[in-house]
């Protein structure tokens, strides 16, 4: 006997599952605004307020509206009308609007050739979390036709930990939809006839109340270009050149083919910052790759590791990338065309690295780096000066004016006379001196207390030449403890180190400070 | 002399288009004309050239069955291939041969000899790069002091259509001094050279060494100081850029020597004059031939071979016997017996490595012909492409694509 069967979907946690995916307030406004755009919407206003039982967010859109197909394609999962990939619509998977199940209550009203339905759906988090799957009351009545649109009021959403609606700014908005959404597509530089969408947002007083309305369009824009360096201390930093958008196809050994359209800019910091960044530098910038030309994930694997990522902003949109639910990831990575695409990337940018002037900017930029260490120097030359005019006498900073400061005591007649024979600052007994006509092996230190400071031995020196003794009661210390296993004594006032350490070893110590 | 010299009469170089700095033209030479950006394979004709060598030779011999086209390489023409070849004065000299061996192989041109079904070019190098690394060029064998004077008797009675001077090549350790004191020494040469050869019977190219516009420029300077500044303008009908073996896998350096010559050769008013790139060959050929090279000789077609490797492209090679023959159209590959012989059914392994020989000249023929077809296109944007589509799709080459694009053809952007 045999028996078929069909797999069962537990269909509360898939909701549950797809909906918790969502978590920033930010992303229901991404979505709406990809429904609105397919729904051939021309302005898009959305307002969010931050109530005491979660946020409010009402989407109200000029396009097409909902018929009662679409409704249901609404609220079902995996359900898109959309479901034909090569058509420009931007959700096609039937998961986007299922954030707002994350609520207390979904009321879309929306008017479609002449028939407005109104569908309201009460406590649908409570109820999935409480294993009930929700429902939705539909009514409809006539409206005149031609005025198509739709109303969409979330109330309650529940944003996860970190993203409250109380932590939204106008700029992070902004910022938030022209680096992450449809309001900075690139599809603009592609076509002719593109789709505008203008977007206006509004935040409720209680949020930010530092403007009224925001309004934006559904294009990225590149800063204006700058080819020449300007003045100052980073002439780089405004240059920006833009390179134009380029259609590049891939196919791989399997003869499969894809489009991907490219378009970007090379800039400085003050260039970039003219951008909508949403984040750091270093997290924003490189090459991007889009889908429905929003950006989705960087590969900057694509710019060979000597061309810094951070300067490159290219957008790199291609309809054959396969993303994840929530459109953070794309998922067919292991895919030969998803590798062909990154070689042909590879290829395009390696272009673009090889071009003048991106090394004209790279050369400002190493220029001015030079020319503000060169001012510093002089800066510290004339510190230097001061201090000269300053002091009293010669007074060393270093080892090895240590050893000018020997040599201008011989020459001011003082005695013994010691002449520095040989000094190499790299080795350990690092000066060889002549004293009355015998050589001695000798540690020059600015202080005494740098020769042990630096551990080098005793037993291979005769004498240590220091401008001054240092610290002593570090010297004292030494005594107290020993040195390298064995004893130690200074005796400051007739210049002699005493080391025991198997063998008794006795040390000159030479004071220059004393010999002026 | 016992034998007739041609005339040269009619020798020049015509520029037909240019793309940025690279042009394509003809090098006229007696009756045969060469277009330009060209190869001259190598060719030993010593080597399995006599009628006491019948057996021996090895491959070089093979070669020259190719070139004549004998009944023993299956009849095929090659002849297109083999429009200008160079052999150099030193395949003498890596011979130990006697003075008598010398002589009866020097007695008659190789053009007139029946062994040989020639009528190409015959570019006849002096043999100069000998003396790089200590080595020397030695003719004691054959009784032969080898000097200038030597190398052009054996020039002339090669038959050579194209000569060049003895040079002194310098080494990438040369210093400054020992760079001037060679080129003094080609200097005297070149005074020599032009007094023993005739322009009217050869064509006659300068040697130039150097690896950048500063170094060009001090050897031409010392050229002009010993031969004068009218003979360094009107006594030359081309130039021939030597030293560069030793840079041969540093193509950034090969370009800046190829694109810093063609720029003192403009500032020198040797703008209409023909540059030859000695010694350098394969992947090279096309970056070269964008900065302004004109032409080439190459004998890597036959290393490749005798290291057991088959070029599926100027620049990519596959071990002899994993090749799929079938992949190419090429007449060696498109002829059963010489198949059956790289697949090894060959008597001798001269057969088998000579076959895969021709095949790898006919590649890399073919590719430089796609060169100047690149050229030959209106502006900048056929070379352009030619890159886009070959070199730049390599990533050890993609760099210097990249950089004779920008440097030469205008740029990407």
């Amino acid at each position: 006997m045999s028996t078929t069967k069909t797999p069962q979907v537990n269909e509360v946690n898939e909701f549950l599952e797809i909906a918790s995916d969502f978590e920033d307030p930010l992303e229901v406004i991404r979505e709406s605004l990809s429904n609105s755009y397919d729904a051939g919407a021309t302005e898009v206003e959305i307002t969010i307020r931050d109530r005491p039982i979660g946020s409010e967010i009402v989407i109200e859109d000029n396009g097409e509206g909902m018929d009662y197909t679409d409704l249901e394609s609404f609220f079902d999962l995996g359900n898109s009308t959309k479901r034909d990939p090569s058509s420009d619509a931007i959700g096609y998977k039937g998961h986007g609007t299922k954030i707002f199940y994350k609520s207390e209550e979904i009321l879309v009203n929306t008017s479609k050739e002449g028939t407005n339905l109104r569908a309201r759906m009460e406590q649908p988090w409570e109820k999935l979390n409480n294993r009930v799957m929700p429902e939705y009351e539909i009514k409809e009545r006539s409206v005149k036709k031609g005025n198509n649109g739709t109303h969409i009021r979330i109330t309650g959403f529940k944003s996860g930990r970190g993203f409250s609606p109380s932590s939204l700014t106008y700029n992070k908005i902004e910022h938030y939809l022209k680096w992450k959404t449809l309001a900075g597509s690139t599809a603009h530089y592609f076509t002719d006839d593109y789709h505008e969408m203008d977007v206006y947002i509004t935040l409720g007083d209680e949020i930010d109340d530092t403007q009224e309305t925001l309004k934006l369009d559904n294009k990225l824009e590149f800063p204006e270009e700058q080819i020449e360096p300007g003045e100052g201390k980073f002439p780089e930093s405004r240059m920006c050149k833009h390179y134009p958008p380029r259609e590049l196809t891939v196919e791989t050994d399997d003869g499969d083919t894809a489009t991907i359209k490219v378009v970007g800019m090379i800039g400085g910091k003050d260039a970039r910052n003219e951008l909508p960044t949403y984040g750091k530098h270093s997290v924003q910038f490189g090459i991007w790759l889009a889908k429905d030309y929003i950006k989705v994930e960087r590969v900057n694997e694509v710019i060979s590791h000597d061309n810094e990522f951070l300067h490159f902003f290219f957008v790199a949109n291609c309809q054959d990338i396969e993303l994840s639910a929530n459109r953070e990831k794309i998922r067919n990575k292991s895919s030969s065309i998803y590798q062909a695409i990154k070689e042909e990337l590879s290829h395009y940018l390696s272009k673009i690295a090889s071009d003048p002037w991106f090394k004209d900017y790279l050369n400002q930029r190493r220029k001015a780096k030079l020319s503000r260490r060169a001012k510093s120097q002089q800066s510290s030359v004339e510190d230097r000066e001061k201090q000269i005019h300053d002091r009293e006498q010669f007074m060393p900073s270093n080892d090895a004016e240590v050893v000018l400061g020997l040599e201008r005591s011989n020459r001011n007649g003082t005695l013994p006379k010691i002449v520095v024979e040989d000094y190499n600052p790299d080795v350990e007994v690092n000066a060889l001196v002549r004293q009355n006509g015998s050589l001695y092996a000798s540690s020059i230190h600015h202080k005494l207390t740098d020769h042990f400071a630096a551990d080098k031995p005793l037993e291979a020196v005769d004498k240590i030449i220091c401008w001054s003794y240092g610290d002593r009661d570090e010297l004292s210390e030494l005594e107290r403890h020993g040195y390298h296993g064995g004893d130690i004594t200074f005796d400051l006032n007739t210049g002699r180190i005493e080391y025991q350490n198997g063998r008794k070893h006795n040390i000159h110590i030479v004071s220059v400070e004393q010999r002026f | 002399m016992g034998f007739q010299q041609k005339q040269h009469g009619n020798s020049g170089f015509e520029v037909a288009h240019e793309a940025g700095a690279a042009r394509t033209g003809t090098l006229q030479v007696g009756d045969t004309g060469i277009k330009t950006p060209n190869l001259f394979p190598v060719v030993n004709f010593y080597a399995g050239g006599t009628s006491s060598s019948l057996y021996g030779g090895g491959i070089h011999r093979t070669m020259k069955e190719f070139m004549n086209g004998d009944e023993v390489i299956n009849g095929g023409d090659y002849s297109e291939y083999f429009d200008g070849v160079m052999t150099s004065v030193a395949s003498l000299t890596d011979y130990g041969i006697t003075k008598e061996r010398y002589e009866e192989y020097i007695d008659t041109p190789i053009k007139e000899r029946d062994l040989f079904d020639f009528d190409g070019v015959l570019f006849v190098d002096s043999g100069g790069f000998k003396f790089l690394g200590d080595k020397t060029l030695d003719g004691s064998d054959f009784e032969v002091d080898v000097d200038q004077r030597a190398i052009i008797d054996i020039q002339r009675k090669l038959g050579a259509d194209l000569v060049l001077n003895l040079d002194r090549p310098i080494e990438p350790d040369d210093d400054y001094e020992t760079r001037v004191r060679k080129a003094h020494m080609t200097a005297q040469n070149v005074d020599q050279f032009l007094e023993l050869t005739d322009r009217q019977r050869q064509t006659r190219y300068l040697t130039l060494h150097g690896y950048n516009y500063s170094m060009l420029n001090t050897f031409l300077t010392e050229i002009e100081k010993v031969i004068g500044k009218n003979r360094v303008h009107r006594e030359f009908d081309g130039v021939a850029l030597g030293s560069l073996v030793p840079l041969k896998d540093n193509k950034d350096k090969l370009i800046t020597a190829v694109s810093d010559c063609r720029e003192v050769l403009d500032d020198w008013g040797f703008d209409e004059l023909p540059l030859h790139v000695l010694g350098i060959s394969s992947s090279a050929i096309p970056l070269l031939a964008a900065v302004g090279a004109d032409t080439f000789d190459s004998s890597s077609y036959l290393h490749a071979a005798i290291n057991g490797k088959y070029h599926t492209s100027l620049y990519n090679t596959e071990p002899l016997d994993d090749v799929d023959f079938s992949d190419c159209d090429c007449p060696v590959c498109s002829d059963g017996k010489l198949v059956n012989w790289m697949e090894g059914d060959a008597e001798y392994q001269k057969d088998k490595l000579g076959a895969v020989s021709m095949h790898n000249l006919i590649i890399q023929k073919k590719e430089i012909s796609r060169v100047r077809e690149a050229i030959n296109k209106s502006g900048t944007g056929g070379l352009v492409e030619y890159f886009e589509q070959s070199l730049s799709r390599h990533k050890s080459m993609q760099r210097h694509a990249h950089r004779v694009v920008n440097d030469s053809l205008g740029g990407y952007f």
